[in-house]
């Protein structure tokens, strides 16, 4: 009987870490999203104070190409919308993790409990 | 599991030693990314200065003077400056903006602001954090010596 909970509780504790890892996981993919979006709202914002004549290039490979103004001010805002939506993608993955891993955790909490109580009775 | 902004609310003496052990660390922890992010604005205020700086060596005199224009780290073609009214600026993300040498002073200036502010900001709640991270440790010193105090006084 112990050793039948001793290892189901080995294999809610794998779980439970697996999700630990995709936590982290995912809160490292949203910290590069925040940043992603940070960069492009300062982007967006010197574009803005451009004159309407400036010249503006994109870096593509090792060349700068020259664009529409009115084309990268449109691109940039695209960009930030689906780095948002992203962001927001993120997050709700965070928290479903989140919720599992506390379930998990209460999971691990019941069977160390009754590890114990039969060793107690052991 | 209450962490960031719901911490200060919670009374600190009523918490158990490991909690306050686990608090510590996790401020510890923050703190230490605040270090770093102060480092790296840091390092970005002065890239920014130092390109403003060299702006200021863009004067008119300098137009057709000759120069080594770098292909790769080690390799060099000479060339001529032809352009001394206008520089091409790394905005971000990819983009380049001409701007004369007044607005890309400009540029660099309002970079160097913006970074500045940002490193206040950071070393505000930094003090903070760290004020806080503070009264934990005083607080888990207490409590050991509290419950060494009241082993001593059961065992004698």
């Amino acid at each position: 009987m112990a050793e039948e909970i001793q290892k189901k509780f080995q294999k809610q504790l794998e779980l439970f870490q697996g999700v630990q890892k995709d936590i982290k996981k995912a809160v490292t993919q949203k910290q590069q999203l925040d940043s992603q979006l940070n960069e492009n709202k300062a982007v967006k914002e010197e574009l803005k104070l451009l004159r309407k004549d400036s010249e503006v290039y994109k870096l593509i490979g090792p060349v700068l190409v020259k664009q529409d103004l009115e084309e990268a001010r449109q691109n940039v805002s695209k960009r930030m919308e689906y780095i948002s939506k992203e962001i927001k993608r993120t997050d709700d993955h965070i928290c479903a993790l989140e919720n599992k891993q506390e379930a998990l955790q209460e999971n691990l909490n019941k069977l160390r409990n009754d590890l114990g109580k039969l060793k107690l009775k052991a | 599991m209450a962490s960031g902004s719901g911490t200060q609310q919670i009374d600190l003496n009523k918490l158990p030693l490991p909690q306050l052990a686990q608090l510590k660390q996790q401020l510890d922890q923050e703190l230490t990314v605040f270090h770093d992010s102060i480092q790296t604005l840091q390092m970005a205020k002065n890239k920014f200065g130092e390109s403003g700086d060299v702006l200021e060596k863009m004067t008119p005199d300098i137009k057709g003077k000759p120069m080594l224009v770098p292909l790769t780290s080690s390799m060099y073609v000479p060339g001529t400056i032809a352009d001394v009214e206008n520089v091409i600026i790394d905005i971000g993300t990819g983009y380049y903006a001409k701007k004369d040498i007044e607005s890309g002073k400009d540029y660099f200036k309002r970079r160097v602001e913006f970074v500045t502010e940002q490193m206040e900001k950071i070393s505000m709640l930094g003090a903070e954090k760290s004020k806080l991270r503070e009264a934990v440790n005083a607080l888990v010193e207490m409590k050991v010596q509290n419950e060494l105090q009241a082993k001593k006084a059961n065992s004698s």
